[in-house]
């Protein structure tokens, strides 16, 4: 029955190492800009972006693509694999923004 | 060919907002100044002439809300119009490309615009810019539908990057100042980047067709204002 303490230790020990959980991180488009136009995330964490504009976007990059995002919609993304993701608008070519993912 | 005339047509109604949204206020207060405005003038706010003594508040010149809210939506159509009749012609995909972003983002302004003065319970009310914006936009399309090949990519795109130049200066100069409700204020100043961005699209397009497409002649004279 010595089993039992340890148990617990081991127990408490996972609970202090314990990761914050995932987060959901923001960007605004607006004024045909990404704001942030970069942005560092964990793997696991949601990148969520809101069209604040008058016409449609798209977030597209080599490892997503929303597809169009009406104005006033948004478009969320579960990183998954770590890297630097840039991306940009396939409808206006002046857009661009990057993710990290760590 | 005259692709002049085809620049001035849907831009020098926008232009000519200003006298004509105005000739309504001038009516009404003092002695109208009648006669027919001239096409070409941005006058910025300094309005009217007036007495230059005491810096009074100037008065809130310029088309009001609901003449605003037809204004856009006219000025977004035409481009729409000219949109799909590029779509139905062109056979460059860089020109298609462009003229299909126009009909999207244009319809999209237009779906916004509608919708916001549908809640501010704002009527649009027709005026002569409003409705020298429709007509010319036939116009414009009308000669550009009788032109083919590299000839109409070049009047399309010409014609775009005109259109968009008068578009923004009538926006800045004449529509943002105007404006009365907080909301359709913030929405044209909202839209602006959007238009900034379709001018130099159409900016670069027209380098690319003047540089590449030599080939379509004599057409590359006069593209004056």
């Amino acid at each position: 029955m010595r089993i039992l303490p340890v148990l617990a230790l081991i127990t408490i020990a996972a609970c202090g190492t314990k990761k914050p959980a995932h987060q959901i991180l923001h960007v605004d488009i607006r004024g045909m800009k990404y704001v942030p136009d970069s942005l560092a995330v964990r793997v696991g964490d949601t990148v969520e972006w809101t069209n604040d504009d008058f016409v449609p976007h798209t977030v597209t990059s080599s490892a997503f693509d929303s597809k169009s995002i009406a104005p006033h919609s948004t478009w969320s993304y579960i990183a998954t694999t770590p890297g630097d993701f840039a991306y940009n608008c396939t409808f206006h070519l002046t857009m661009v923004g990057a993710i990290i993912v760590r | 060919m005259r692709t002049s005339i085809l620049l001035v047509l849907s831009s020098a109604a926008l232009l000519a907002l200003a006298p004509s949204c105005n000739k309504k206020k001038a009516a009404d207060s003092a002695t109208g100044s009648g006669g027919s405005a001239p096409v070409v003038e941005t006058a910025p706010v300094t309005g009217s002439a007036g007495s230059a003594a005491a810096p009074t508040p100037p008065p809130a010149a310029g088309p009001s809300d609901p003449q605003i809210a037809a204004i856009v939506v006219a000025a977004n159509q035409v481009d729409i119009d000219a949109g799909n009749l590029a779509i139905k012609k062109t056979k460059n995909p860089e020109v298609k490309k462009f003229a299909e972003l126009m009909v999207t983002d244009h319809t999209a302004v237009n779906k916004g615009a509608v919708e916001l003065v549908t809640k501010l319970k704002v009527t649009p009310e027709e005026t002569d810019a409003s409705k020298g914006l429709t007509a010319g936009g036939v116009e414009a399309r009308d000669k550009l539908d009788k032109l083919d090949g590299a000839a109409f990519d070049k009047a399309y795109i010409d014609n775009e990057v005109a259109y968009h130049e008068a578009v923004i200066g009538v926006l800045t100069t004449q529509l943002i100042p105007a404006a009365q409700n907080a909301e359709l204020k913030s929405m044209l100043i909202g839209v602006k980047p959007a238009f900034d961005a379709h001018l130099e699209h159409a900016k670069t397009l027209q380098a690319t067709l003047e540089g590449g497409a030599g080939a379509s002649g004599g057409s590359a004279a006069g593209h004056k204002m």
